[in-house]
C-alpha cells in the first residue's frame, strides 16, 4: 500500500472508531427499544388485568360489567386517539367491546393462559399500536361459598390495544440523538486522530529534515539518534551506516579523480609549455622537430595514464567479464617478456624464468596478462643496469604461486607499503619521469578479482619482490622450490 | 634577472627554462628538492619557480627552510594541486605567488616579471631614467622618441641597471644577477657590454646615462 502514512493511520483510526460506534449504537438502540416496549407492554398488561378483574362468571356464563366506579373507562370512550379492548368468551363469542371500537374487531391472538401475549398491530383507525392478549379465568361468583360449582370453569380472552405514538416518538428521538452523538464523535475522532497522528509522526518529519540537510560533500555527518523514538533508532542507525559507506565510496572516488587530474596536469603543462615556447619565435626546422618529438613522447605518456585509468575504473566498477580458462603461466610470461627484452638487454639486465612448464592458473587470460605484463614492465623499468630479474613459481597449497623479483630497488621498507596505492611513486620512479604509478594498483585489483593475493617486499640489498597466488588449474604440479 | 627553476618533470623543466632564457633571464634548473634548496641558499635569485612534488625534498619543505634561513627571493609555486587549501598552504609557507598546472607559458612569464619587479620595489612595468624608457613587458627600449634595438644580453644588463637606477651596482652584482655572463670565461665581459650599451644609448648634447664609479661599479642615471 502506498500513499501517505498520515492519511493511512487517520483512515484506519476513523474506520475503526466508526465500526465501534455503529456496534455501540445498535446495542444502545436495541436496549432502549426493549426498555420502551417493555414499559409500554407492562402498562398495557396492567390495564388488561384491571379490566379482567371486572369480568365474572356464574353458572358457566361469563359476564362483563365494567363499573365506571371501579375502572376508568374514559380512555376507551374519548373520540380523539382512543384506546381499545375486546372480550371474548372461550367459544369465541364477543362479550364486550370498548365504545371506541364501534362494531370493529380487534385481532384475537392465541395466547397462553400463564402470561399475556403482545403484538404490534394497526389500530382500527389506522394508527400504529400494540395489543396485549390476556387469556384468563374470570372469577366465579359464588355467593354462599359452599358446595362446588356445578358448572365448568370458563376462560375468557381479553385484548387491549393502545397506540404506540409516544414510544415511537421517544424511540425516533433517541435514534436521532444517537446518530447525532455518533456523528459528533466521529468528527471529533477525525480531529483528535489527525492531531495525534501528526504529533506521533513528528519524529519522521524531523528525520526528513535531518536527511534533507545532509550535503553530498559531507555525507559522513551522522544523523543524531538522541531524541528519536526507540522504533526509529535502528532506521537512523542503518541510515548512518549507509551514509558512512557512501561517504567512503565518494571519498575514494574524489581522491581518484583528484589524483587522476593531478597526474594528467603535469604532462599537460609540459606539452603546453613545450609548444608555446617553440611557437614564441621563428626557429630552425630541427627545433620544431625536437619540440614535436618531445610533445609526442608526452602524449604517449598521457595516453598510457588514460588507458591505465580506464582499465582501473573498469576493474573497480566490476565491468570486466571473466572467462576463466587454464592459462599456462610459463608461456604467458615468456610471451609478455619479449617486447621488454630488447631494452633490458641494452641495459645488461639478466632475465630468468624458473617455472614448471606445466604450471597453470585457472583464470581469465586477459587479466593474467595484465598482471604479468605490469609486473614485468615494473621490474624492467626499475632493475639497475647489469642487474637481474627473476620470475619463479610453483604450486603452493593448491594455488599457483608466482614470485617476481628485480635488483636495484631504491625503495625503503616504509615506501613498499605504498606501492599498491594509485599514483604513488617512489622518488626513483619520479626521477625516471615516465611511470605514472598505476601499474601496481592495477595488479592488485586484477589479482583480487582473480581470487588471488599479492604482496610486495624489499630486502636491504635492494631486491624488490612481488609475490602473488592465483587459483590453480588442476592438477597442480608439486612444488620444487619455495621462494627461491 | 636571475631565476631558479625547480621542477622534476623534465619536459616542463626544459620548456620553462628555455622560455625564461629567451626572455633574457639568467636561469638555473634542477629537478631535485635538496639540490634546489642548496642552489637557492647559495645564490641570490630574484625569482624561484618551485614545483611542489620533487625528488628527495618536497617543495613546501624547500620553501620553509629557505625562509627559515632568511632568504627573501620571490617564490612562485607551480603545481597540479589546485584546491583552495593547497594554495593557502603554499602562500602561508612563504610563497609570493601560486600558479596551477597546466598554465599558459605567457602567464608564467608575466608573473615572473612581476615578481622580479617587486624584488626591486618597482610597480611600474615601464622603467624611466631621464628620457630613457625600458618597457619590461615587451623588452623595448626608447631614448626620447627614438627606439633603440638591443641584443638579449644588452637588454638584460640594461634592465638590471634600470631596476636599480640611481644606485651603485657592483660588477659582482651584475655577475650574479645577469647570469648570462657567467658563461663567459672572461670577467672583463661586463665592461665590454657596458661599452656596447653606452655606444647605443648615449647621445651627444644629452647628459650621460651610465656613470662609471671607479673601483665601485656603475650607476644608471643621477644618484638617488
Amino acid at each position: 500500500m502506498t500513499g501517505s502514512l498520515k492519511s493511512r493511520l487517520l483512515l484506519l483510526t476513523v474506520a475503526g472508531m466508526t465500526l465501534v460506534l455503529i456496534v455501540f449504537a445498535l446495542a444502545m438502540n436495541a436496549a432502549v427499544d426493549q426498555s420502551l416496549t417493555g414499559g409500554f407492554d407492562a402498562a398495557l398488561a396492567t390495564t388488561a388485568r384491571t379490566l379482567a378483574a371486572e369480568v365474572e362468571q356464574k353458572d358457566g356464563k361469563v359476564k362483563a360489567s365494567f363499573d365506571e366506579e371501579d375502572v376508568d373507562l374514559s380512555a376507551f370512550k374519548r373520540a380523539k386517539r382512543p384506546e381499545y379492548f375486546q372480550l371474548w368468551s372461550e367459544d369465541g363469542t364477543v362479550l364486550a367491546r370498548s365504545p371506541s371500537l364501534g362494531s370493529a374487531d380487534l385481532p384475537r391472538a392465541a395466547a397462553s393462559p400463564d402470561a399475556p401475549g403482545f403484538e404490534a398491530l394497526a389500530l382500527p383507525d389506522g394508527r400504529p399500536g400494540r395489543a396485549a392478549t390476556l387469556v384468563f379465568v374470570p372469577k366465579v361468583e359464588d355467593e354462599d361459598h359452599r358446595g362446588p360449582s356445578p358448572a365448568p370453569v370458563q376462560r375468557a380472552t381479553l385484548v387491549v390495544a393502545r397506540e404506540t405514538a409516544d414510544i415511537d416518538a421517544k424511540r425516533t428521538g433517541f435514534r436521532w440523538l444517537l446518530a447525532g452523538a455518533a456523528a459528533g464523535t466521529i468528527l471529533l475522532t477525525v480531529l483528535v486522530a489527525a492531531l495525534v497522528v501528526r504529533q506521533g509522526l513528528r519524529p519522521l518529519d524531523r528525520l526528513a529534515a535531518e536527511i534533507a540537510a545532509v550535503r553530498e560533500e559531507r555525507l559522513d555527518t551522522a544523523i543524531p539518534v538522541g531524541g528519536m523514538p526507540r522504533e526509529m533508532v535502528p532506521i537512523v542507525q542503518r541510515l548512518n551506516d549507509l551514509l558512512c559507506r557512501l561517504e567512503e565510496a565518494f571519498r575514494r572516488e574524489r581522491a581518484f579523480t583528484a589524483d587522476a587530474a593531478h597526474e594528467l596536469r603535469t604532462p599537460l603543462a609540459g606539452i603546453r609549455a613545450t609548444l608555446e615556447v617553440t611557437l614564441s619565435r621563428v626557429r630552425k626546422p630541427e627545433e620544431y622537430q625536437n619540440a614535436l618529438r618531445e610533445s609526442l613522447e608526452i602524449v604517449d605518456h598521457m595516453q598510457a595514464i588514460a588507458s591505465d585509468l580506464l582499465t582501473l575504473a573498469r576493474l573497480e566498477g566490476g565491468q570486466v567479464p571473466l572467462r576463466p580458462e587454464p592459462v599456462p603461466l610459463r608461456q604467458e610470461i615468456e610471451r609478455l617478456w619479449r617486447p621488454l627484452a630488447r631494452t633490458a638487454e641494452a641495459r645488461a639486465v639478466r632475465f630468468e624464468v624458473r617455472l614448471p612448464a606445466d604450471l597453470a592458473a585457472a583464470a581469465d587470460r586477459e587479466l593474467v596478462a595484465l598482471v604479468v605484463s605490469n609486473l614485468l614492465a615494473n621490474a624492467a623499468e626499475y632493475a639497475d643496469s647489469g642487474g637481474r630479474i627473476e620470475v619463479s613459481g610453483c604450486a603452493d597449497d593448491g594455488k599457483a604461486a608466482l614470485v617476481f623479483s628485480n635488483t636495484g630497488c631504491r625503495l625503503s621498507a616504509e615506501d613498499v607499503r605504498h606501492v599498491f596505492e594509485r599514483f604513488w611513486r617512489g622518488d626513483a620512479a619520479r626521477a625516471a619521469g615516465v611511470h605514472c604509478g598505476l601499474g601496481l594498483a592495477l595488479v592488485q585489483r586484477a589479482v583480487a578479482i582473480l581470487g588471488g593475493e599479492v604482496s610486495a617486499e624489499v630486502t636491504p640489498d635492494g631486491v624488490f619482490t612481488v609475490r602473488l597466488t592465483l587459483p590453480p588449474a588442476a592438477p597442480p604440479p608439486p612444488c620444487e622450490s619455495k621462494h627461491p | 634577472m636571475r631565476v631558479l627553476v625547480v621542477e622534476d618533470y623534465l619536459p616542463l623543466q626544459r620548456a620553462v627554462a628555455k622560455s625564461l632564457r629567451e626572455a633574457g633571464f639568467g636561469v638555473d634548473v634542477t629537478g631535485d628538492g635538496e639540490e634546489g634548496l642548496w642552489y637557492a641558499v647559495a645564490n641570490d635569485y630574484d625569482v624561484i619557480v618551485l614545483d611542489l612534488m620533487l625528488l628527495n625534498l618536497d617543495g613546501l619543505t624547500v620553501l620553509k627552510r629557505l625562509r627559515a634561513q632568511g632568504r627573501a627571493s620571490h617564490v612562485l609555486i607551480t603545481t597540479a594541486k589546485d584546491t583552495v587549501a593547497d594554495r593557502v598552504r603554499g602562500l602561508d609557507c612563504g610563497a609570493d605567488d601560486y600558479l596551477v598546472k597546466p598554465f599558459a607559458l605567457e602567464e608564467l612569464m608575466a608573473r615572473v616579471r612581476a615578481l622580479a619587479r617587486r624584488a626591486y620595489c618597482k610597480k611600474n612595468p615601464c622603467l624611466k631614467v631621464g628620457d630613457l624608457r625600458v618597457e619590461t613587458a615587451t623588452q623595448q627600449v626608447w631614448r626620447g622618441r627614438e627606439a633603440i634595438a638591443l641584443t638579449p644580453r644588452e637588454y638584460a644588463l640594461l634592465e638590471y641597471l634600470a631596476m636599480r637606477a640611481g644606485e651603485t651596482v657592483s660588477r659582482t652584482d651584475i655577475w650574479e644577477h645577469v647570469y648570462e655572463f657567467t658563461s663567459e670565461a672572461d670577467s672583463n665581459v661586463v665592461d665590454v657590454y657596458i661599452a656596447y650599451l653606452r655606444r647605443k644609448l648615449e647621445r651627444p648634447r644629452k647628459p650621460p646615462l651610465i656613470h662609471t664609479l671607479r673601483g665601485r661599479g656603475y650607476r644608471l642615471g643621477a644618484p638617488a
